[in-house]
């Protein structure tokens, strides 16, 4: 067991070597710069190929290619840049490749700024590019599930063919914690028959997503969605912090659940029971995990970094029988414990 | 010193001490002083990077547009209203990374525009990564075993592909680069000024040390603007010790809103489309 005192940014570049990563392809972006130079570093050491390209579309095409050969492959870059790569992620998701894409999200809409911000969840959770998909995203909340998840979201995306993001922030990222670099026995990358160069072929292998025959893209997009049935059965990722004899249970994720989680000790110490439900794999939600919480709460305060994106789906879960309460706070100004603790006492007039 | 104290804003420029941003936009604000230009005559578009920074600190019209996109929203402006002197600016990966095709198709466009490229041969606003322009074996945070590929050469790609107007300053010679704004702007079509601009936070080698022994000026060797030919042999000479500053390539072709039958007599902005009927046409369908 290696134990580290580590950045959340090298956590996931060491995940990614770890892992297996063969090629990364990005371009310069603050702030997730420090993946891209940990990679430059590290990747040539291991065998693999690191190359700054001249723009994303540039990069997330350069991973269709890689992918293609059967190599694990990821690119990073911050909100600006994941827009510009939505059309190749759409395409990745479509020609079913495994590929891993880091969203060390900032703020929009447009330039916005580079501080933490939450303001991707609707693009990253609902598609994002063109067309009939979804694809798995999680969203870690400390520097070891910025490793753990990272090894996860190359497994989930090999085991289905699939692009996966990962929906980080600066916090997460830039901050330093104890690592431990672990990585999981028994996982392996399977093989891929599909791939290029993996077989002398007796046929001829076309990657492609275009299907214009007959109701052949009808079956292939319900195809899509059976894989995406599948994750929802296998692959949802979710953490409760006292939630049982909570009165009011915080739904949040990412740097913000981590603020909850000092908010509820502080709460909990000045008498008011808090408690926490965190989605980790925010796609697939897990819904049933959440719904089962108003057997024995009927408060809920969605707490986000934006103007209330996560908030649509925990309505649409929780339905019109529970109070729903949202504090949203879309600047780069991370609120405190002391902040949400105030927020809970107003929005649920205690 | 000249008075252009005009186009400040109130702010105070914000790069970092010894910046070749400044000769810039000095020499900006001097051009078009020297022009007689009120702050509303020109519109700039800047590009992401330190160099659009400079929207901030000139009183124009601006346009703080996308990364690598400055060509397309300066063209878009210009074709709405091409009364306004139109300036845009990018750093190199702005301009030639990201942003490469778009420089390329202005180019054969000829859209009069000015174009200044900030060219610091490296990523400065994301804090020293490699650019499009950095040399062969270049070091940076991105690529730390050295650069692989061969660097855009910006001037050349502008005189093959249909720029009327391609030069080479230095922010190390202000006035100079003064001269080479004003005849750009003055120029009627697309018009490209790449500058050396020293990077002396991420890229030390390539600052007034290196360049000041290196640069001269074409107009003192003689050099004809009209020839084609020689006007590429300077653009290609990389590897020369001697670095030509001036204008490379001059010439005189119709821009693309002088060849545009909509925009020939007056900008897009000038229709009046207050009084247009429409009934005739709907008639006219109706009929058929
Ligand atoms: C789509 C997109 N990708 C990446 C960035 C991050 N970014 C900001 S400035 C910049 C490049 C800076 O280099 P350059 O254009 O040479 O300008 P300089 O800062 O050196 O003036 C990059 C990559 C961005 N803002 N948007």
């Amino acid at each position: 067991m290696n134990k580290l005192f580590s950045r959340g940014s090298d956590a996931l570049a060491m995940a990614a070597i770890d892992s297996g990563l063969k090629f990364y392809a990005g371009y310069p972006i603050t702030p997730q710069n420090d993946i891209p130079e940990f990679l430059s570093r590290e990747l040539p050491k291991v065998g693999g190929t690191f190359v700054q390209a001249e723009s994303e579309v540039a990069s997330i095409n350069m991973l269709l290619g890689a992918s293609s050969c059967g190599f694990r492959v990821m690119t990073s870059s911050s909100s600006p840049g994941i827009s510009l790569m939505q059309e190749g992620i759409s395409y990745l998701a479509g020609s079913e490749l495994p590929a891993v894409i880091v969203n060390v999200s900032r703020w929009g809409p447009g330039l916005g700024g580079i501080g933490a911000s939450q303001g991707d969840y609707h693009q990253a959770t609902k598609g994002g590019g063109h067309g009939d998909y979804f694809i798995p995203v999680f969203a870690p909340y400390s520097v070891q599930e910025m490793y753990d998840l990272t090894v996860k979201a190359f497994d989930v995306a090999d085991k289905y063919r699939t692009p996966a993001l990962i929906l980080a922030d600066v916090m997460i990222s830039l901050m330093r914690e104890t690592l431990i670099r672990r990585y999981p026995e028994g996982i392996k990358p399977p093989e891929k028959s599909w791939a290029f160069g993996e077989r002398k072929g007796e046929r001829q292998k076309i990657i492609k997503s275009l299907y214009l025959k007959g109701n052949e893209l009808e079956v292939h997009n319900w195809k899509l969605h059976k894989k995406f049935e599948e994750m929802k059965k296998n692959e949802i990722l979710f953490d409760k912090y006292l939630c049982d004899d909570a009165d009011i249970i915080i739904v949040a994720f990412g740097m913000v659940a981590r603020v909850a989680r000092s908010t509820i000790e502080l709460a909990r110490e000045n008498g008011l029971k808090l408690g926490l439900f965190r989605p980790i794999s925010l796609v697939p939600y897990p819904e049933e995990e959440l719904f089962s919480l108003t057997k024995t709460c009927k408060n809920f305060f969605v707490i986000e970094m934006n103007t209330g994106q996560m908030l649509y789906d925990v309505m649409r879960i929780l339905g019109r029988n529970v109070n729903i309460r949202f504090y949203g706070k879309p600047s780069s100004y991370v609120p405190t414990p002391d902040d949400l603790f105030n927020k809970a006492k107003e929005l649920f007039n205690i | 010193m000249k008075d252009n104290q005009k186009f400040n804003t109130y702010q105070t420029p914000s790069w970092c001490p010894g910046c070749g941003n400044f000769g810039i936009w000095y020499a900006l604000k001097s051009a078009y002083t020297e022009l007689g230009f009120d702050n509303n005559d020109v519109c700039m578009v800047f590009g992401i990077g330190c160099s659009g920074n400079l929207s901030n600190f000139i009183k124009v019209y601006g346009f703080h547009s996308i990364h690598g996109r400055t060509l397309p929203v300066a063209s878009g402006i210009k074709l709405a209203n091409h009364k306004l002197n139109v300036v845009a600016t990018s750093g190199d990966g702005d301009g030639l990374g990201i942003g490469l095709g778009h420089f390329i198709h202005t180019c054969r466009r000829n859209i009069d525009i000015t174009y200044i490229i900030h060219d610091n041969r490296v990523y400065g606003l994301t804090t020293g990564q490699t650019s499009p322009t950095s040399p062969q074996g270049f070091q940076s945070k991105s690529t730390p075993f050295g650069v692989i590929e061969q660097p855009i050469n910006p001037l050349a790609l502008a005189i093959i592909q249909g720029a009327t107007f391609v030069a080479r300053g230095y922010s190390g010679e202000i006035d100079h680069l003064t001269s080479l704004i004003i005849q750009a702007i003055k120029h009627k079509g697309f018009a490209v000024i790449d500058v050396l601009q020293p990077c002396v936070t991420f890229n030390p080698n390539f600052s007034y040390p290196f360049y000041n022994p290196r640069v001269f000026k074409l107009e003192d060797a003689g050099h004809n603007p009209e020839d084609f030919n020689n006007a590429l042999k300077y653009a290609l000479d990389v590897n020369n010790d001697k670095i030509p500053i001036g204008i490379f390539y001059k010439i005189s072709k119709p821009t693309y809103e002088e060849s545009s039958e909509e925009l020939r007599d007056k900008p897009l902005s000038e229709y009046d489309i207050s009084d247009i009927s429409i009934s005739e046409l709907i008639e006219e369908i109706r009929e058929s």
